[in-house]
């Protein structure tokens, strides 16, 4: 027991200390976002439609790379400066589960007809999902 | 190794950002410079304690008896280890696609495979961070709606690839 929690915590250490850059990065880039960039501006991207939020949310999501918790952080500023519970939650969905730079190494490992299956399905499900989540939390909330 | 790069990478890139813009609108960097240690101050303990549940799962998560298992079960059970499984794993995915594919050839069926790699997109050390910014509802909203998207896409990928 004692051994595995050292080793957790060494593993903790590690880990922090291989992400630190690329978490100092996003954070930096989200101090400038919040400066820079003003709720007027954010909402001519999102403007508060359901299926154009998902669509940009997607889209973006689609694109961008990195740790899962990097669309927490990003998705979460969003959502604070005013940006709709759709538009983030496709997002985060499309961010963690697609991956269009991932897309050749998938082929290559599980074949073209189940990579692309899988990951057309994925985009699918990232707007069906988005909206039924976005749906139930504003049912609850 | 590969990826620590990209980060510092994009570290660089950040602070030469900073320094340009900086020159340009001192007044509004700074601003910026102090939104960013609002952001990293709130999310400082959180890390932590992800990163340490992220090394406890690894110190008692045998990968290899997830994948042996699920080779070999179907139904509720292999529904039940395929869902677990994802939520569970932890790692790359170049680290698991493999092993997954390896458990295709030998004959595990493709929703589970499918139903396995959707899963992995809710990932349980993270949940206090999600938690932080969406609250309590949203997560567990949104965990809901993930375990029954990877058995839903399951289900359909096995039909679609049938064909």
């Amino acid at each position: 027991m004692q051994q595995k929690l050292k080793t957790a915590t060494v593993g903790t250490a590690k880990t922090l200390k291989m992400i630190a850059p690329m978490l100092l990065a996003v954070i930096g880039l989200i101090g400038l976002f919040k400066t820079y960039i003003t709720p007027e501006m954010l909402r001519t991207l999102f403007n508060g439609s359901a299926l154009h939020d998902m669509l940009v949310g997607v889209g973006f999501g689609g694109i961008s790379v990195g740790q899962p918790f990097l669309s927490y952080i990003i998705g979460g500023e969003l959502l604070k400066e005013g940006a709709s519970f759709y538009g983030v939650t496709a997002f985060i969905l499309a961010f963690v589960t697609l991956g269009v730079v991932q897309l050749p190494m998938e082929f290559s490992i599980f074949g073209f007809r189940f990579a692309l299956v899988r990951n057309l399905l994925s985009l699918l499900f990232a707007f069906i999902l988005a909206f039924l989540i976005a749906f139930c939390v504003r049912m609850f909330a | 190794m590969k990826k620590n790069r990209s980060g510092l990478v994009m570290l660089g890139i950040v602070v030469l950002l900073y320094l340009v813009l900086g020159l340009l609108y001192p007044d509004k960097t700074v601003a910026a410079l102090g939104e960013s240690f609002g952001v990293l101050k709130m999310i400082i303990p959180i890390l932590l304690l992800v990163f340490f549940l992220m090394a406890l799962l690894n110190a008692y998560i045998d990968e290899k008896a997830i994948s042996r298992h699920m080779g070999e079960e179907s139904g509720v059970k292999g529904w039940l280890l395929a869902l677990f499984g994802g939520i569970l794993s932890h790692g790359p995915g170049y680290v698991w696609y493999p092993l997954l594919q390896n458990l295709r050839e030998q004959g595990a069926k493709e929703r589970l495979i499918v139903a396995f790699i959707y899963a992995r997109a809710i990932k349980i050390p993270w949940i206090p961070l999600m938690i932080t910014y969406f609250g309590w509802t949203f997560t567990l909203v949104y965990t809901f709606w993930m375990v029954v998207g990877a058995w839903l896409q399951g289900i359909v990928a096995q039909r679609l690839l049938r064909k």
